[in-house]
């Protein structure tokens, strides 16, 4: 009886030092779980859900884009403000109901969850219930393996405190500030707690056919305190693009 | 002390310049003046990509004219304490909206006195770019 307690002891410490070895072998990486607000977009949240001591990160050069890309680029843009100085928007991928893709979504215009698991980092933003898997420690693929999307395909991996993203796999119609891209656009992306609340992500967008240079800008999360993401569905949704490419309302009487 | 006022100055740029970014326009509203309707709600409509307050107003000469009030996504209404409960078919309700320039009778809500006397406002992304006039 005495000789069988004695064993259960000495495998319960063998048991805790197995374990200690083990905590010591796997390298802990920074917690990055939980949700997250974009710096400044504070509409709509209240002070108690965000994090204090904001901290700016450099602001974003624009894009290099080549000819004829550029010429395109800039009469769109051109186009969407004359458009909106006369209260006739053009009408963009949010009137049809499309989520933002890559790398518009890590604009993170409403609040954005990260949950890290064993092999994949998931990054769900809440509007338009947007989620993107970073699957981790593996190669990336090559682009003829991937079907383009509007998230791509997504590896990373952990060098440091840094998270290094890798995605390809973007479908053409997906635009971040409707600048164009190739197939080819590459999005990077390092991920790194500059404070214990406050997540900087640097993306660098490489696309040799419309880039004459890669183009580098950072976004700045603040960790929210208590906050779980809603449900966003686009449910009913009134606008439309009319024949001429106008955002329209739909003034429904059948709605009253 | 120079350190601590060029924080705040760097503080108040950013707050300046800080992205004012929505998915969808709302240059369809008129910036220059808004309405106040008083008015009794037929619907409320909790939805997104935005919600909706259907309402009829009586108009001077006695006649009813309905007006739809569009609302922000209901993920920010409910982030600064809208519930979908607040409002129900039959209340009398006080509307503050920028109207449409095409002229239709619809409206971008700015602000809502509900049936309880609770003033609500919406979370309108740069509301300050809307003028408020006090047009009935």
């Amino acid at each position: 009886m005495r000789a069988h307690r004695l064993l259960l002891v000495a495998a319960s410490a063998l048991l805790v030092v197995a374990s200690h070895i083990i905590a010591a072998q796997t390298p802990s990486v920074p917690d990055i779980t939980g949700s997250w607000l974009r710096q400044g977009f504070t509409v709509g949240v209240p002070a108690s859900a965000q994090a204090s001591a904001p901290k700016a990160p450099p602001p974003a050069a624009a894009p290099a884009v080549k000819e004829p890309y550029r010429t395109e680029w800039q009469s769109r843009l051109k186009a969407i403000r004359e458009a909106d100085a006369k209260g006739q928007p053009l009408a963009n991928n949010a009137v049809a109901c499309l989520p933002d893709g890559m790398p518009g979504m890590m604009t993170a215009v409403f609040p954005m969850e990260i949950l890290q698991s064993r092999g994949q980092i998931t990054i769900i933003e809440e509007a338009y219930t947007q989620v993107r898997r970073i699957l981790m420690d593996r190669p990336q693929k090559a682009l003829d393996d991937i079907e383009p999307g509007f998230y791509g395909h997504s590896v990373g991996r952990w060098e440091g405190d840094t998270l290094i993203v890798d995605t390809i796999g973007i479908k053409e119609n997906v635009r971040y500030q409707n600048v164009p891209h190739s197939k080819e656009m590459r999005i990077r992306e390092r991920m790194r707690l500059v404070a214990p609340d406050m997540l900087w992500n640097e993306i660098t967008i490489e696309d040799p056919t419309v880039l004459e240079k890669p183009w580098t800008f950072t976004f700045a999360y603040q960790r929210m305190k208590d906050y779980t993401l809603l449900e966003y569905i686009c449910e009913d949704n009134r606008e439309y693009a009319d024949d001429q490419g106008f955002q329209k309302i739909r003034v429904d009487p059948a709605q009253r | 002390m120079t350190g601590r006022t060029g924080m705040l100055s760097l503080a108040v740029v950013i707050a300046v310049l800080a992205p004012v970014f929505a998915h969808h326009s709302f240059a369809v509203y008129d910036h220059t003046r808004t309405l106040t309707l008083s008015g009794t709600v037929t619907r409320f409509q909790w939805t997104n990509p935005h919600g909706f307050i259907e309402m009829d107003v009586t108009q001077s000469d006695g006649t009813v004219k309905h007006f739809s009030i569009e609302l922000t996504s209901i993920n920010m209404m409910q982030r600064v304490g809208w519930r979908s409960n607040m409002i129900k078919a039959g209340d009398k309700v006080q509307v503050v909206m920028a109207p449409l320039l095409s002229g239709e009778p619809v409206g971008l809500g700015l602000e809502v006195v509900l049936a309880d006397g609770k003033t609500m406002a919406l979370p309108v992304p740069n509301i300050g770019s809307f003028k408020r006039t006090t047009q009935e």
